[in-house]
C-alpha cells in the first residue's frame, strides 16, 4: 500500500489531536494511566502505519529537510558555542560576571553547552565521514 | 535552467496533480519545477522525459548565463 507524505502527515495530525484530547481528559480525571496508554496507543498506531505502508517522500521535501538541517546546524552550533564561551570565560579570568552569587549555576550551564557543542561537531564529522564514503568519496580509485 | 513542462503537460492534457501522481511527487513539486524554483534530480528529469516520450534536453534547456549569474 502506497502512501504519500501528505497523507501520512494528516494521519499524524489526527493522532496528535487524539493524544492531546486524551491527555487533557487524563489531566482532568487525574489519571496518569490514561495519559500513558494514550501516548503508547498513538505511538503504536503510527509505527503500524509506517510499517504497513510504503511512504513515498517527495524529493523536493527531502532537499528542504536537508537544507533545514544544515541551517539548523549552522545556527545552533555557533550559538551554543559562543553561549558557552560567554558563560565560562568570566569565571576563569577572575571577572566572574555571570558565575557569582546566586548565578553560579551558569558556569555549569556553560560547561554543558561546551560539551554539547563538541558533541554536535563530533556527530557532524562522523556523519560527514560516513556519508562521504557511502557516496564514493575518500578513495584513491581511478 | 528553463523547462517546457507546462507546454508538454498541456499537449498531453494533464493537470499538475495528474502529472505529480504519474511521476511520484507532490503537486507542489510540479509547480516548483514549472516555475523554475526547484531543479529536479536527474532521475526525476528522466522520468518526466520518459512520460512525454521525448529526450531530457527537449524539456530542460540548459542556460549557460544562469550558471554565471550564481
Amino acid at each position: 500500500m502506497y502512501m504519500n507524505s501528505k497523507r501520512y502527515k494528516q494521519i499524524r495530525i489526527f493522532v496528535a489531536i487524539f493524544i492531546s484530547i486524551t491527555m487533557s481528559i487524563s489531566v482532568n480525571l487525574n489519571s496518569y494511566l490514561l495519559g500513558i496508554i494514550a501516548v503508547l496507543v498513538g505511538m503504536l498506531f503510527l509505527t503500524l502505519v509506517r510499517s504497513k505502508t510504503k511512504i513515498t517522500v517527495d524529493e523536493r521535501e527531502k532537499t528542504i529537510r536537508e537544507k533545514a538541517a544544515q541551517l539548523t546546524y549552522a545556527i545552533f552550533t555557533p550559538t551554543i558555542g559562543i553561549g558557552s564561551f560567554i558563560l565560562l570565560i568570566p569565571s576563569y579570568s577572575g571577572l566572574a560576571v555571570f558565575s557569582k552569587g546566586e548565578f553560579t549555576y551558569l558556569e555549569s550551564l556553560g560547561m554543558i553547552f561546551a560539551y554539547l557543542t563538541l558533541f554536535l561537531i563530533a556527530i557532524y564529522s562522523l556523519s560527514y565521514h560516513f556519508l562521504n564514503r557511502k557516496y564514493g568519496g575518500g578513495g584513491n580509485e581511478e | 535552467m528553463k523547462n517546457k513542462i507546462k507546454i508538454y503537460r498541456a499537449m498531453h492534457d494533464l493537470t499538475q496533480e495528474q502529472l505529480a501522481d504519474k511521476i511520484g511527487v507532490s503537486r507542489q513539486t510540479v509547480i516548483a519545477i514549472e516555475n523554475d524554483k526547484y531543479l529536479p534530480s536527474l532521475g526525476l528529469a528522466f522520468k518526466i522525459a520518459n512520460l512525454f516520450h521525448v529526450k531530457v534536453e527537449d524539456i530542460f534547456i540548459y542556460n549557460k548565463e544562469d550558471e554565471y549569474a550564481k
